[in-house]
C-alpha cells in the first residue's frame, strides 16, 4: 500500500469518528425537541464529514479488498470511547476501556490478515 | 405488533443497523469491482462507482443504517453504542467469505475473535442492568 492509500485511509477514519461525535450530539438536542438551531448545527457537519469518510472509503474499495480496508475504521472504537468521554462526558468504565481494546485489536488482527 | 415494539428497542437497533450496514458494504464493493477499470481523475473519490447500479443500491443502504442508528443514538450513549455497533467487523468478514468468496486466514479468525470477546465484556453489564429494569 502507497503512502497516499494510507493518509486517506486515515483521512476517512478521522471525518468519520468526527461524524459520530456531532451526530450523538444532534441526537442529544432532538430530544430536547429542538430541530431548529442546535440540531442543524450539528447535524449538517456530521453529514459533511461522513460523506467526505464515505466517498473516499469508496474509492479506496475500488482498489483495495474490503475486508482489508474496512476493519480500519475498528480503530475508531478507541477513539470514539475516549471523545465520548472528554467531549459528551460519558461514563468510562473499566469494561468498556477492555472491551473496546480488545474490539480494536481483533479489528487490526482482522484488517491485517 | 411485536415486531414494532422490536423495532423501538434500541438494542435491537444496534443489531439491525449493523445487519443493513453489512449488506451496504457488500453492494458497495460489488459497485466497486464492476467499476474498477474505470479511470478518471479524483479516482480517489471513487466517483466512477456511481456507473454502477449496485452502488446506488449500496447508497440506499448506507442512508437507511444512518436511520436506524441515528434512533440508537438518540436512546444510548456513543461510547456504548459504537463498539457494540463493531459486531459489522465479524458480520463483514464472514459475509464476504459467504457471498463473495474472499478468504479468511487464521489471523483473521482470531481477530474475530477478539472483536466478539470484546463485544461480550462490553455488553454483559448491560444485560444485566437490563435484567435488573
Amino acid at each position: 500500500m502507497t503512502a497516499l492509500k494510507f493518509a486517506l485511509v486515515l483521512v476517512a477514519l478521522v471525518t468519520f469518528v468526527a461524524g459520530q461525535l456531532w451526530f450523538k450530539r444532534a441526537m442529544e438536542a432532538s430530544q430536547q425537541f429542538d430541530f431548529g438551531g442546535a440540531f442543524a448545527r450539528r447535524f449538517i457537519p456530521g453529514l459533511v464529514s461522513m460523506t467526505v469518510s464515505f466517498f473516499l472509503t469508496l474509492g479506496l474499495l475500488q482498489h483495495l479488498d474490503l475486508s482489508y480496508l474496512y476493519p480500519f475504521q475498528g480503530l475508531s472504537v478507541i477513539m470514539i470511547c475516549v471523545l465520548g468521554a472528554l467531549l459528551l462526558k460519558e461514563r468510562l468504565t473499566l469494561q468498556l476501556i477492555i472491551g473496546s481494546f480488545l474490539i480494536s485489536l481483533g479489528v487490526v488482527l482482522v484488517s491485517l490478515s | 405488533m411485536a415486531v414494532f415494539r422490536w423495532l423501538a428497542n434500541p438494542w435491537l437497533q444496534i443489531a439491525l443497523t449493523a445487519i443493513i450496514v453489512t449488506a451496504s458494504e457488500l453492494f458497495l464493493k460489488l459497485g466497486a469491482r464492476a467499476t474498477a477499470s474505470l479511470t478518471t481523475p479524483f479516482w480517489a473519490w471513487g466517483i466512477s462507482g456511481l456507473a454502477s447500479a449496485w452502488t446506488w443500491l449500496g447508497i440506499v443502504f448506507v442512508i437507511l443504517s444512518l436511520v436506524s442508528w441515528l434512533y440508537v443514538l438518540r436512546h444510548i450513549p456513543l461510547s456504548i453504542a459504537f463498539p457494540l455497533s463493531n459486531v459489522v467487523h465479524v458480520l463483514v468478514p464472514l459475509s464476504c467469505w459467504f457471498f463473495l468468496g474472499e478468504t479468511i486466514s487464521l489471523r483473521r479468525w482470531c481477530g474475530i475473535a477478539l472483536v466478539l470477546t470484546g463485544l461480550i465484556i462490553v455488553a454483559a453489564p448491560l444485560a444485566r442492568i437490563e435484567e435488573k429494569l
